[in-house]
């Protein structure tokens, strides 16, 4: 393990205790939290409900697919399970700068489907009030605001994964065309 | 911390398990209204009567749990005619049974959906269907029976019928308005009294044509599996159980293995004492020979003899001894421990092959499951179009893997509609024909050899006419006149696979839209089957479908193109060749071979896959090409390498990817790679589809003005290792990768590279380590290296410099521009 690394997790560890200090909100207005999964992609934080995350898994083969739009990144076998991995940059059509570990992928469940988003980590669990997500201005965040449940304290992004999964926009169903006219 | 549930979703979860519950009982009550058409007898009506009213009620009680108050009310409704008739025996003509049907169908699209909230209904559709329901419960009585006067005043008040539509109640119940019931004293009157070709009424047209429409729109239907829930003989789930149970041997096998081999590591954890215990004195006879060595003068053996003392000698002789007998006995431990674990390897296959086979047969479902619906679907839809259909089914009990069973569905059904629309003819000219006015359609199943089975759909209708396939097709543009006049019979009736090639003169909405027959043609196909047509003029025209029964025996031909592993299903390869280059002739610009005296077009694969072109394969002698064929056409794929052949276990593409193109699913390989499996239709199609090459002939063209570098990409994250080296060799690079400092330095010391671009943040060795390993290595000292890192301070950087790195590229502002550069400047 080298320095760079240690310090590294170290920052990691660092934000998960800042997280772990903060004051959770009053435990008997339960019904008004919701519980979230924090990860870092880019130089952004993002959060996921945590009651849509199946499972956080380390990626360590990605089978890219041809003939998929750019943000399918490919597959991985999962336990024998196929899992389609997406990269949620290349779906909010983000602009992709800079050279990410992507060395995380978060399993999502919703309605019986499952889908795999990358992150370069994991920041850790945190709980949210529900009042507290305001509604986040699109310039704001430069992700497509139908996408999220809206920005908390911290300028973290909460992405609604219920929405990205129910939405049309992920379906890919390609069929060869026609034979192209001579 | 609090899970939150929305109750929404545990609604959504309640909704999702009444949806199967309620195809069943729907399934039982329109079976059951489809036998009480046939007439039986008086205590076989009884019988199914009394069945679906139990279904009627179950249903009900399921809808009030799941608070779906429209379809409760429904099931009210059929509930209350249903339990009127158990009292009075009922005839039932098909008019009568009409909107029994017709609630039903209303039930079932009012079934909340996978997505979701059920489509809301139309509540004036939903109260006339109420009243027409209970208009039912006093219908004409099989027999004269005494209680019927207080029955009529039972019906619905007449101030809840829409006054537009008690007209249309009437005209759809016949005679059975309420005024008429009393009317019949005669026993039986068994035949319908209605004119059979009395125009159903405006609701039900328009449910009819809205349902229809709802399952035309879209040209690819999506396979919805046979039914969620399944049910499983008895004696199945004991057979699984037994070899589950057989399962407990392999524990104690494992337990004792793993003992055994633990107590081999603790005759070590002795050894290691003894040998603790004696290191004193293996440095003391070290000394001794060391001190003796040094002397001028005499031989070791004199230095020996008198230097070492006696004790000492005899306690490292006993421990050799000692040493010599404890291998002695590991040694035999680990010769019967060996035997042993092959005994248990072999159990284990033989134990865990039966269970899987055992879990198979679970999966073998009889064609039955799927059969049920046709009577039903074939009645509509003959009668939705004034056609007499009668449907013939056998062979039923046949079982096939239930995964083949699920994508069956649609072709099946495409089939039937298409024997009813095209094939069988109207009643009039039928009986012009000298043929009954009810046509037959047959569903046959029967088990082929082996593991095949054969479906059968024929009908006795008016068959295909090639001519007008012909017309059809040259109305499309596929054909020219003349070619068409010049193309055989058979080959022309095989056209009718071919999407937008329809002979019916008009689009119906029940078939006609020429897709059909593509899509079944490629569903079978896919499930590794074919589908022979055969069709006599006038006499009818039948399809046969060859299917394997399990899907199991699935082999796949691993081809490798652009370093990256594709699975061939072995099914659709005709063979694989070598192909020389002076064998490629060019035609209109694409590369033809000759194969069987028949030109065959040669395509690469990774143009099929839209993957970059790299690596032009100049001085090659024989390129590997697949043969593979599809609806009837043949094209030969250059690959970069043919692996192996092996079985293969087809998994579906995880819930997003609903249909990727040239690409049928996922496989796992042995090493745990997930590796794609081709769609060989698909491929064919595309093949169809690309563009002639350019005409400087890739195989021939001369080598690369400048010439490719070797490059070691070393990278721990995946992604970036693969986005490296996707550009590296974008920009016509031979790239290699290794997965840490440590996999690099092996890999260098063994092959020949021109640069080495690495990560600095790594396992084991990082990258500045790495850099100083190469600078400090006698053959690679000067092997350019360049570090791409996410630290961006000037003291890494400098760091960088010191290990003798080339170039350093930060992360952060990654360009791929930047790396190409620096690729360029180094080499």
């Amino acid at each position: 393990m080298t320095a760079q690394k240690h310090s590294d997790k170290k920052e990691i560890l660092k934000a998960r205790a800042h997280l772990l200090a903060q004051e959770t909100p009053a435990a008997d207005k339960s019904e008004d939290l919701v519980e979230v999964v924090v990860f870092r992609l880019a130089d952004e934080h993002y959060a996921i409900e945590s009651i849509r995350v199946r499972e956080v898994y380390p990626i360590k083969e990605l089978t890219p697919l041809p003939c998929t739009p750019p943000f399918v990144l490919g597959m991985i076998n999962v336990r024998g399970q196929i899992l389609t991995v997406i990269d949620l940059r290349r779906f909010f059509e983000l602009p992709i700068k800079g050279l990410t570990d992507l060395n995380k992928v978060i399993i999502l469940e919703h309605r019986e489907s499952e889908l795999g988003v990358l992150a370069d980590a994991i920041i850790g669990v945190q709980s949210l009030c529900r009042q507290k997500i305001q509604p986040a201005p699109s310039i704001l965040t430069g992700v497509r605001g139908k996408y999220l449940l809206g920005v908390a304290e911290a300028q973290l992004i909460v992405i609604d994964a219920a929405r990205i999964m129910d939405d049309q926009a992920i379906v890919v169903r390609e069929e060869v065309a026609g034979p192209s006219s001579p | 911390m609090v899970m939150t549930y929305p109750d929404e979703e545990f609604l959504g979860k309640l909704q999702a398990a009444f949806r199967g519950e309620s195809e069943e009982h729907l399934l039982a009550i329109s079976c059951g209204l489809l036998e009480l058409e046939k007439s039986p007898d008086a205590p076989r009506r009884a019988e199914i009567i009394a069945s679906i009213f139990r279904d009627a009620h179950s249903l009900k009680g399921a809808a009030r749990a799941v608070n779906l108050p429209q379809i409760e009310m429904i099931c009210q409704a059929l509930e209350s005619v249903f339990s009127a008739w158990k009292k009075r025996d009922v005839s039932a003509d098909p008019e009568l049974l009409d909107p029994l049907h017709r609630a039903v169908k209303t039930v079932e699209k009012l079934l909340p959906t996978a997505e979701g909230a059920p489509p809301p209904a139309d509540h004036d559709e939903l109260f006339r269907l109420q009243d027409e329901l209970a208009r039912l419960e006093v219908a004409r009585p099989a027999r004269p029976q005494e209680e019927r006067s207080g029955r009529a005043a039972q019906a619905r008040p007449a101030d809840k019928i829409p006054a537009a539509t008690s007209d249309e109640i009437q005209r759809s119940t016949g005679q059975a308005s309420p005024p008429a019931l009393a009317a019949p004293p005669q026993p039986a009157p068994e035949s319908p009294q209605a004119t059979p070709d009395q125009p159903p009424t405006d609701a039900a047209a328009a449910s009819g044509a809205t349902r229809r429409g709802s399952r035309d729109r879209g040209s690819h239907p999506r396979s919805t599996p046979v039914s969620p829930t399944l049910r499983i003989a008895a004696a199945k789930l004991d057979a699984l159980l037994l070899h589950c149970e057989e399962l407990l041997a392999l524990k104690l096998n494992a337990n004792q293995g793993a003992s055994d081999l633990h107590g081999i590591a603790m005759t070590f954890t002795e050894w290691e004492k003894h040998w603790a215990a004696l290191t004193s004195d293996v440095g003391n006879l070290r000394q001794l020979i060391a001190g003796g060595s040094g002397k001028k003068s005499g031989s070791m053996n004199k230095i020996d003899a008198c230097l070492v003392p006696v004790s000492l000698a005899v306690r490292l002789l006993e421990f050799l001894e000692w040493n010599q007998s404890l291998i002695q006995s590991t040694e035999d431990h680990l010769r019967n421990f060996s035997k042993l674990a092959d005994r248990h390897r072999h159990n284990t296959a033989a134990r865990v092959d039966g269970l899987l086979d055992e879990a198979k047969r679970l999966l073998m479902l009889p064609f039955a499951t799927l059969f049920a619906v046709f009577p039903k679907l074939v009645r509509e839809l003959s009668r939705d179009i004034g056609k007499e259909v009668e449907l013939r089914i056998l062979g039923a009990e046949t079982e096939i893997d239930k995964r083949i069973l699920d994508d069956l569905k649609d072709p099946l059904i495409h089939l039937l509609r298409n024997s009813i629309d095209h094939g069988i003819e109207r009643p009039e000219r039928r009986i012009t024909a000298g043929k009954p006015a009810c046509g037959t359609i047959e569903l046959a199943v029967s088990q082929a050899d082996g593991n095949k089975v054969e479906i059968l759909i024929s009908d006795d209708g008016g068959g295909i006419d090639a001519a007008k396939v012909r017309t059809a097709a040259v109305r499309h543009g596929m054909l020219t006149q003349t070619e068409a006049e010049k193309l055989p019979a058979h080959q022309a009736l095989a056209l009718i696979f071919e999407p937008e090639v329809s002979t019916s003169e008009a689009v119906t909405e029940i078939s006609g839209r020429g897709l059909g027959l593509a899509i079944v043609r490629e569903k079978v196909e896919k499930l590794g089957g074919r589908v022979i047509l055969e069709t006599r003029p006038g006499l009818g025209t039948s399809f046969r479908l060859l299917l394997p029964l399990t899907l199991a025996t699935f082999r796949g031909i691993l081809v490798e193109v652009v370093q990256q592993v594709f699975v061939l299903p072995t099914a659709n390869v005709q063979r694989v060749t070598s192909v020389r280059p002076e064998d490629v002739k060019t035609v209109e610009g694409r590369e033809m071979i000759v194969l069987d005296n028949k030109t065959v077009s040669l395509v690469r694969l990774e143009d099929l896959l839209d993957l970059p072109r790299r690596s032009s394969r100049e001085g090659v002698r024989f390129m590997p090409a697949v043969v593979v064929e599809s609806a009837d056409k043949r094209i030969a794929m250059r690959v970069d390498a043919v692996l192996s052949e092996q079985e293969v276990l087809v998994k579906p593409l995880g819930k997003p990817l609903e249909r990727v193109r040239n690409i049928a699913g996922a496989t796992v390989l042995g090493s745990g790679h997930a590796v794609p499996i081709l769609n060989v239709t698909d491929l064919v199609k595309s093949a169809m589809r690309i563009r002639p090459a350019p005409l400087a002939a890739h195989i021939s063209a001369p080598v690369e003005v400048r010439p490719r570098k070797s490059i070691l990409v070393v990278e721990d994250s995946i992604t970036a290792r693969m986005l490296l080296k996707n550009i590296l060799e974008g920009a016509g690079h031979r790239v290699k990768t290794a997965v840490d400092g440590v996999d690099a330095f092996a890999i260098l010391r063994s092959e020949e590279f021109d640069l080495v671009v690495s990560d600095v943040e790594m396992p084991r060795m990082n990258g500045f380590d790495l850099t100083a390993a190469i600078r400090r290595h006698k053959r690679l000292g000067n092997l350019p290296v360049v570090l791409v890192t996410a630290l961006a301070s000037r003291e890494d950087r400098e760091r960088g410099a010191d290990a003798g790195a080339n170039a350093y590229i930060v992360k952060g502002s990654f360009d791929q521009s930047d790396l190409l550069e620096a690729v360029r400047r180094l080499v």
